[in-house]
């Protein structure tokens, strides 16, 4: 009887009403106004509730369907690696899925606006998110594994483990201008912390 | 709590009867006997309160001043317990092995790789400053902002003027400066005076740009007065950066421009003539200053003696234009300063017998006028008096005063040459020998601030060189070694120079099973190709006998070496072996009993083209016999010929008599004799 994708708001049900109780209004005679009006509010009063009570009904959950406006965090896939068939190299970072960090794996964002009563965690987030395809970019092919933010007051210390791709000297160039860059951009020392290993240290085959 | 209450009652009690006795005694003499009465009431009232015990005595308690710490005590604290790390590299790189530098070469490719891609970010912020504006950081960091490289106001005007001048851009001020007199438009002394000093310290020519990655980047327009080792590549760097001072250049122009200078334009076109060597030129523009009445300033008075060696030639002259300056410096009422003093002491030292007389006189002078002596004051002090190459005369007590003088005080720079003063100082320990006042000065290295004035790399790498070569001199091979592991090569590199003089320390104290871990060293400090250095290793390992586990270690080294000797990847050869070195090789190799390589290594001789020493092959040969390879022997006796050494024939004796041949092989040592007998 309703449609299933709209409410209906109050000032419609209470025209509703009125016109269903169409004929009497019609035959009104001038006299007796008042006394007709008073019936007819109380009366609508009533009509108005009932209908509401009868529409709230059939606004619960289980008949009606919300637009959905953004995509489906798939909560069950995110940063997993899926068995196949063996022959795919995954590092430890990459092996152990979300719900063990905290337990067979850190963090790779270190910052105290999580905590309770501190702000800023979505600028940190925006920043991470900047910082990490940042480092990615420059030195292309060499990242090992993720990189690791730490904020320790002011400073912003980048942990990243490369693969000896480059020479040392090329190395550092590419070190001071991230760090000169970066600094700059986000108006806080910014430094990098290097580790390199020969290739990338694989856990396991999936 | 009790105690303590009663006791400040006492204190009160004390405190006010000595404050009525204090009272009472002022009153005294207008007392009659009545007050006296009371007064020895009081004393006795006083006399029961002090036969108190001996906590409240009669002195007030001083309660201390508050102490204030500053904001980084604590970490100041921290710090003091942490010294440096022996195993760590500088503070520049990265903790890693790929990473860390292991030369002296590689050291200054990746600081200046590092600097480089700094050069390259700013230029890119530079650039774009508008992506850099957000300022996220309160206080807001000035440092973190991008410069402004571009001059702001662009009419012709004075503001414009002063603007270029403050952004150093020398030939855009002189041109807006021309622009505004030809506009008709006058520019105030002063600032035609910050042009000219502008002018005058550029030497005419614009500032090398610190972020303009293709240009080199060594913007040090002084001239240094020590001499450098690598002269070469010096002498390139200095000639480009060393200006001239042109004939006609603007500073001159725009001087004689103006209407009525003032001391101050004299003061900074003398100082750029003098800067930039045009000394004669200082002195004529100096005589103009005094023929236009106008006085002098101390900073013009620096320059012009500093000047003064130059003009003059001999000794005599050159002190008595120092001493004329100095006095019309006193006639013009104007106050000398410490720069003052070691412009005086540099020009002493160009003023051979003449600057030993004069040093101390004006030293003393100086004082009287309460200016302390830095660091570069000291420095030429010592060079006036050890001058490099002199034969030193007993004079070590110079150098013993000035660090009496200098120990435990801690420097500020206050002059550029206090940087040469540890240099200088550690090139006279090592003329003198003095290995007591080298720890001397190591040890100032290490008060307070005194660090920064080591200089720059390559100062730092001249004074351990100096001090290590010092040290494989005079000290024993434990102390040597313990200052080795401490230095090298957390903080310095050294040449192989200064390994051969370690070897020789090595040699000299019979410690001479270290070998091959100093060649490990020699190797990781990338010394390896040096051809001396490896053959007085390789003579030094062959010399004498040893035990038995130590001609084992020296076998593996003497193979490790012998890779080196090996042609590279591609054909490259790095060394080229010589008889000696071929020959130490191979009796290093036999005295570990090492037979097959020792072998394999004889044939080389053949190869390359040398002829192996007689007793070489005596040694191998009774090394042969002990293992008893007739074969060899007689093989060996083959290669003697082949080389027709002079010994062959006692050779051939002494292998017919120890070996047992067969038939065969003793017709074929008959026909050798045969031969060697013929051909001699």
């Amino acid at each position: 009887m309703f449609p299933t994708c709209c409410r209906i708001p109050n000032s419609a049900l209470s025209y509703s009403s009125v016109i269903s109780s169409g004929e009497d209004m019609a035959g009104a005679a001038g006299g007796s106004n008042a006394l007709f009006c008073k019936n007819m509010a109380t009366s609508l009063v009533r009509k108005t509730k009932l209908l509401s009570m009868v529409s709230s009904q059939l606004n619960s959950a289980a008949c009606f369907r919300n637009i959905h406006c953004t995509a489906a965090c798939l909560k069950n896939r995110a940063a997993r690696i899926r068995v196949a068939k063996g022959d795919k190299p995954v590092t430890y970072e990459q092996a152990y899925h979300p719900h063990h960090i905290g337990h067979r794996k850190g963090w790779l964002s270190q910052h105290t606006s999580n905590l309770q009563g501190e702000d800023g965690a979505a600028e940190r987030v925006v920043e991470d998110v900047f910082i990490r395809r940042f480092m990615y970019g420059t030195f292309h092919g060499c990242l090992a594994d993720e990189v690791v933010i730490k904020r320790r007051g002011n400073l912003l210390l980048i942990c990243a483990v490369m693969i000896q791709k480059l020479l040392p000297s090329k190395f550092y160039f590419l070190i001071g201008y991230t760090e000169e860059l970066l600094s700059h951009f986000y108006k806080c020392p910014v430094k990098i912390e290097m580790q390199t290993v020969e290739e990338k240290v694989v856990y396991k085959y999936l | 709590m009790a105690s303590s209450c009663s006791q400040a009652l006492r204190h009160h009690v004390c405190k006010s009867s000595r404050l009525l006795r204090v009272h009472l005694q002022k009153s005294w003499t207008n007392r009659s006997f009545e007050g006296a009465v009371c007064v020895s009431s009081s004393f006795a009232l006083n006399s029961a309160a002090d036969q108190q015990p001996a906590v409240s005595s009669p002195e007030e308690i001083v309660i201390p001043k508050k102490k204030t710490w500053s904001k980084e005590a604590v970490l100041q604290a921290l710090a003091s317990t942490v010294k440096r790390d022996p195993t760590a590299s500088d503070y520049r790189f990265q903790d890693d092995p790929y990473l860390t530098p292991k030369t002296s070469s590689e050291f200054k490719l990746f600081s200046l790789s590092q600097e480089s891609g700094r050069n390259a970010a700013k230029y890119f912020i530079n650039t774009y400053p508008k992506y850099f504006q957000k300022d996220y950081a309160q206080p807001h960091i000035p440092c973190l902002m991008p410069d402004t490289l571009e001059a702001q106001i662009e009419e012709v005007s004075e503001a414009a003027l002063i603007e270029r001048i403050g952004m150093r851009k020398v030939k855009a001020a002189v041109d807006l400066y021309d622009q505004l007199l030809q506009a008709g438009t006058s520019v105030s002394l002063d600032v035609t005076n910050q042009l000219l000093d502008l002018i005058c310290f550029y030497g005419d020519h614009d500032p090398a740009q610190e972020n303009v990655p293709e240009q080199r980047n060594e913007e040090t327009e002084d001239v240094q007065d020590e001499p450098q080792a690598k002269k070469g590549r010096a002498a390139k760097a200095s000639d480009l950066l060393k200006a001239t001072w042109k004939e006609k250049n603007n500073a001159e122009r725009i001087f004689a421009l103006l209407s009525e200078p003032n001391k101050h334009s004299y003061s900074a076109l003398i100082r750029g003539m003098v800067k930039y060597g045009a000394y004669s030129k200082a002195f004529s523009t100096y005589t103009d200053l005094l023929n236009s009445r106008l006085k002098a300033d101390m900073h013009m008075f620096n320059a012009l003696i500093t000047a003064a060696p130059e003009v003059k030639e001999k000794y005599n002259e050159k002190w008595e234009l120092i001493v004329d300056l100095l006095k019309q410096m006193a006639e013009q009422k104007v106050r000398p300063n410490l720069l003052t003093l070691n412009a005086v002491l540099k020009a002493l030292r160009r003023c051979g017998t003449v600057g030993k007389s004069q040093a101390f006189p004006v030293i003393s002078e100086m004082k009287a006028l309460s200016i302390d002596l830095s660091l570069a004051s000291y420095t030429h002090l010592l060079a006036i008096f050890y001058k490099p190459g002199a034969p030193i005369q007993g004079q070590t007590d110079i150098l013993q005063e000035v660090m009496n003088e200098v120990s435990g005080k801690s420097f500020t720079p206050q002059d550029p040459d206090d940087a040469q003063f540890f240099i200088t100082a550690m090139r006279i320990c090592l003329d003198t020998k003095d290995m007591e006042q080298a720890y001397r000065v190591h040890e100032l290295l290490g008060v307070g601030e005194n660090w920064r004035l080591l200089g720059n790399d390559f100062q730092q790498n001249i004074y351990y060189a100096r001090f290590f070569s010092l040290l494989c001199m005079m000290e024993n091979i434990d102390v040597m070694l313990k200052w080795y592991r401490d230095l090298v090569p957390s903080v310095y590199y050294p040449s192989s120079n200064v390994m051969r003089d370690l070897l020789q320390a090595l040699d000299t104290d019979n410690r001479l099973d270290l070998i091959p871990q100093i060649w490990k060293d020699i190797k990781q400090l990338g010394h390896a190709n040096r051809q001396n250095l490896v053959e007085e290793l390789l003579t030094l390992m062959a010399r004498e006998k040893h035990n038995q586990e130590v001609q084992e270690s020296f076998a593996e080294c003497a193979l490790d070496i012998k890779k080196i000797y090996d042609t590279g990847d591609r054909g490259k050869v790095l060394l080229n072996w010589t008889a000696g070195s071929l020959s130490d090789l191979i009796s290093v190799l036999l005295a570990a009993h090492r037979r097959q390589d020792a072998w394999d290594m004889l044939k080389l001789f053949k190869t390359h083209n040398r002829v192996p020493s007689e007793e070489l092959l005596n040694k191998f040969l009774m090394c042969v016999k002990e293992g008893g390879e007739v074969n060899q022997a007689v093989e060996l006796v083959q290669i003697s010929a082949g080389f027709c050494l002079p010994g062959t024939p006692k050779l051939i004796q002494r292998v017919q008599q120890e070996f047992e041949l067969t038939e065969q092989q003793r017709k074929m040592l008959s026909d050798l004799e045969i031969q060697s007998f013929n051909s001699e």
